[in-house]
């Protein structure tokens, strides 16, 4: 078993499974053209050995066993904290901490930066699937340094599939944690400029003939909370034409805080708070990657992308993360494929009543 | 059952003191127009802005010609899915109009299925159509016009008033037949364009700045003020009132005689015309020239001329950059439909032939069967030239055929003329509504000209006093804001009150109220939507307007102080006229 694959080394058919679905899509995204960060992931089979050799699967069964599928709050609560603590007290294997510090070396190695600010993410298995996105459950630890730290993260990262949150939102689908072992991606973190999320349809219309991009300024932790206003920008699909920019009054900015060595949010600077996010230049980098995405895997997407502070015009936008679009995904079924006088009329001329 | 406004008061059997119609007297299509029962009730009435003094028992005619039978014929001929047509019923002498609803599931998707084969058929045709339909019309007119009434005897006036009538019942066939389908079309873009995220404010405009029969008339007035001034006539103009003016010219003689003698001109080609929609009581211009001398008068009170031309451009320019604009934020699929629907609407213009078709039917379409009235009471010798009007259709039938004498109907002409005079004082506290109020209506007439949209039904549900409003809103209908003092007025006839930079209140407007558009400074009514009268002729002349207050005209009092915000669609009154020595009152 090899604990940690890097991205550049998967091929795209292996790598959901054994990264998870989050890191295997990054890998999928690579083979089809799309820019991502340089990185490794602790696979599924780690995770699935630990929780062997270590005893955590007996714990972890021994609390879930008693509790109903409409378990209350507070059971679900005290049976996560009890797994949660026996997933702290529970050391990695040595032979696996290594593994993981030297690929974290080697990363540093060929990002040429030591003590290199990595993303580790959570990547488990069936995340992000169309009929249960998880979205936000699992966590993400930006701006993590140093071997110490990142094996904490990683460590944190697994736990995070049993916050009381994971844990009912699992029982209330019929899902069982061993149907999703935890890979976890350490990746590189991408000094940004601005960051955000983008949807290759329109979100809440579900229109398709349209991408939308938010954004905001700095790291897109803020964008993708809901802590700010971002900067709203829809995109003709078939034209690449910018219809519209909103530029949003943006009050907080996630930065990387070198003191606490990671990903803080704080009050936007004065001279950003009303300037526009991203340009066209970069819109068109974004929504070329999204295009790409939506065109590989055939289904609407939405993606968090980042742009480098050193990006220069032309550089392609980084993607940090990609999924099914889940909510509003479906096309109105009435939208206009041209001109009708009378079925607009039928439509909107006798009250809504046809 | 909340929201109902009984009709009680109004229930009677008698039209008009002595005239209860046997049944059948009307002509109608699907449901005759007729009083008020207690029934009526269940269903929603309005009062209709048209006529604000009330109608003349010939008057009423226009109920039965105009909405009986045009609204419903054209109703089944589209046909409209949910309705057939409008109808009314007469609470004294005011209207109150009602739609037809079809409850009917399957037949609804029958005539929807109608709808949709016969709709885009008008529309391709529209130009054809339109073009024969006012041929039609020009040759009723020119046939009428030709005849010297004084040389017909009773009889022949009699055959007269018959075929002037026809000519009034044609018109408004041909008058809902093109008005359903091109308003039809209209707010099917309307609604397109709003799904694709466009500014509904900006929609109308991308139909503006087609130049119209009204506005040709409306230039035609300006140029006579131009030649007035350049004649040195401003003083003449300023000294006297608008109905001595006339006499005043002629007595000054030289360049007054020119003057004259151009207006003559002006009337014989647009004096055919009334000061208010479809009512035979209405004198033409040319039968009383007052309103036209009288708008070239405030005209000359304003420092400077109308520029027609600068003014029409603009309004083009303002056109052109909103269509760029809006367009310039759709994909290009959507440019496809929006290209497409604003062709469509472009060649079958609503809101261009709302305006136009004023001119070849409703404001001159009650001229013949005045006439015939007017000569008919100079034959029989009644005391006024007017008091045949106040004779129903199948009396004055009698008179002319000399199956009854007219001295038989004097007495009653003369309670008529005070039951008249009684109604048209309580038309100011006239309910706005009667019946159920619903929570909205499907006719496209009632939503987009006479403005029952949403806003207004829930403005004219709200209960309570007017008294301390301060705040009104309705429908953003021309953009701009502007302060100044409202003038309230219930009909054309008092437009000569207004004075350059006021603000003009009413239940509605009609063709005869756009030369005010010049002069005032923002417009504020109780009815209509984005596509009723106030609404387009505010866009054109780029006077703020805000439509479907509901209740403007009982909220605002003559002289308040108010703004209009025709881009937010609010009104606010910050002084009341009695109270002007006390500060100013900021609305919240």
């Amino acid at each position: 078993m090899k604990p940690v694959h890097w991205l550049d080394d998967m091929q795209p058919g292996e790598a959901v499974g054994l990264g998870g679905a989050k890191i295997g899509r990054l890998v999928e995204m690579m083979a089809a053209g799309v820019h991502v960060p340089r990185g490794f992931v602790v696979g599924v089979d780690a995770y699935r050995a630990h929780c062997q050799v270590t005893g955590l699967d007996e714990r972890i069964d021994a609390a879930l066993a008693p509790l109903p599928p409409d378990a209350g709050e507070d059971r679900v609560a005290a049976a996560a904290d009890e797994i949660r603590a026996a997933f702290e007290a529970t050391a990695l294997d040595s032979e696996l901490a290594g593994e993981i510090g030297k690929a974290y070396q080697e990363l540093t190695d060929r990002c040429q930066q030591s003590d290199l600010p990595v993303a580790v993410r959570s990547s488990a298995t069936g995340e992000d699937s169309s009929d249960a996105s998880f979205a936000g459950i699992f966590e993400t630890y930006l701006g993590v340094s140093g071997p110490d730290a990142v094996l904490e993260s990683v460590r944190a990262c697994w736990t995070s599939l049993f916050t009381p949150r994971a844990l009912s939102y699992r029982l209330q689908r019929g899902i069982s944690h061993h149907a999703m072992p935890m890979a976890v991606g350490v990746l590189e973190l991408i000094q940004a400029r601005a960051s955000g999320v983008a949807f290759s349809v329109h979100p809440i219309t579900g229109k398709r003939d349209r991408m939308v991009v938010e954004g905001s300024w700095g790291w897109g932790e803020a964008v993708v909370q809901g802590l700010v206003t971002p900067d709203h920008a829809e995109i003709g699909k078939s034209d690449a034409r910018v219809l519209r920019y909103d530029t949003a009054r943006k009050e907080t900015i996630s930065e990387f805080d070198n003191a606490a060595g990671r990903v803080t949010e704080s009050a936007m600077p004065e001279e950003l708070r009303e300037a526009r996010a991203v340009d066209d230049d970069q819109l068109h980098a974004i929504t070329a990657a999204v295009r790409s995405i939506e065109e590989h895997y055939g289904h609407p997407v939405d993606v968090e992308w980042v742009i480098h502070q050193g990006h220069q015009p032309g550089d392609p936008a980084c993607i940090v993360q990609s999924r099914p679009v889940t909510v509003a995904a479906q096309e109105p079924e009435d939208a206009p494929t041209g001109w009708n006088s009378a079925a607009f009329a039928g439509k909107y001329a006798f009250g809504g009543k046809k | 059952m909340s929201n109902v406004v009984p009709v009680d008061e109004f229930v009677t059997d008698e039209w008009y003191p002595g005239f209860k119609p046997e049944y059948g007297y009307t002509p109608w299509s699907v449901e005759p127009f007729r009083t008020f029962r207690k029934e009526d009730e269940e269903r929603f009435w309005f009062l209709d802005f048209h006529w604000p003094r009330g109608l003349t028992p010939m008057g009423l005619i226009w109920n039965e010609d105009g909405y009986s039978w045009g609204t419903q014929l054209a109703a089944e001929a589209l046909p409209l899915p949910p309705g057939r047509g409008i109808t009314q019923r007469i609470a004294g002498t005011h209207t109150y109009a009602s739609s037809i609803d079809v409850t009917d599931e399957w037949e609804i998707g029958h005539r929807h299925e109608l709808m949709q084969r016969n709709l885009p058929r008008f529309l391709e045709n529209f130009d054809d159509i339109w073009a024969e339909r006012r041929n039609e019309v020009e040759a009723w007119w020119q046939h009428l016009k030709g005849f010297d009434l004084r040389s017909q005897s009773l009889r022949g006036l009699g055959d007269y008033l018959v075929k002037a009538r026809r000519f009034h019942r044609r018109s408004f066939e041909i008058h809902f037949e093109i008005m359903y389908p091109l308003l039809a079309n209209y707010v099917g873009f309307y609604g397109a364009c709003v799904d694709m995220g466009i500014d509904p404010n900006e929609i109308a405009k991308f139909l503006q700045g087609y130049d119209t029969k009204i506005m040709e008339t409306d230039r035609a007035l300006w140029d006579l003020t131009r030649q007035a001034r350049q004649s040195g006539l401003d003083s003449v103009f300023l000294q006297h009132d608008a109905t001595q003016l006339r006499g005043a010219l002629a007595e000054r003689g030289g360049p007054a005689d020119e003057w004259l003698s151009s207006f003559d001109d002006f009337l014989e080609v647009y004096g055919y015309r009334t000061e208010g929609s479809c009512d035979i009581a209405l004198p033409s211009w040319i039968e009383d020239p007052t309103p036209a001398l009288g708008m070239v008068k405030t005209f000359l009170q304003k420092d400077d001329n109308h520029d027609f031309d600068a003014a029409l451009q603009e309004t083009i320019a303002e056109r052109d950059a909103a269509i760029d604009s809006a367009r310039a934020k759709l994909t290009s699929e959507e440019q496809e439909v929006f290209d497409a629907g604003l062709a469509s609407c472009t060649a079958a213009n609503f809101p261009w032939w709302q305006d136009d078709h004023n001119y070849y039917i409703d404001l001159r379409v009650s001229l013949p069967m005045r006439w015939a009235c007017l000569q008919i009471s100079e034959a029989v010798g009644a005391d006024r030239p007017d008091d045949t009007i106040y004779l129903f259709w199948p009396e004055l039938m009698q008179v002319v055929n000399g199956e009854k004498s007219y001295n038989s109907f004097r007495s009653l002409v003369e309670d008529r003329r005070q039951y008249f005079d009684y109604w048209a004082e309580r038309r100011a506290s006239m309910p706005k509504v009667l019946g159920t109020v619903p929570d909205a209506v499907t006719d496209p007439i009632l939503i987009e000209i006479f403005g029952l949209n949403d806003h207004f039904l829930r403005a004219v549900q709200a209960t309570g006093s007017t008294e301390d409003v301060k705040s009104l809103t309705g429908v953003a209908a021309s953009k701009g804001s502007a302060r100044g003092i409202a003038r309230v007025l219930t009909n054309a006839d008092e437009l000569h009150r207004v004075q350059p930079g006021e603000i003009l209140v009413c239940e509605s407007t009609s063709p005869n109220w756009t030369p005010a558009f010049a002069k005032i400074a923002a417009c504020v009514c109780d009815g209509g939507g984005t596509l009723s009268h106030a609404a387009i002729v505010g866009r054109e002349y780029g006077v703020p307007t805000v439509t479907a207050v509901g209740l403007a005209t009982l909220a605002i009092q003559d002289g308040d102080e108010i703004e209009v915000d025709g881009t937010n669609g609010t009104v606010t009154v910050y002084r009341r006229a009695a109270n002007a020595a006390e500060p100013v009152e900021v609305s919240t």
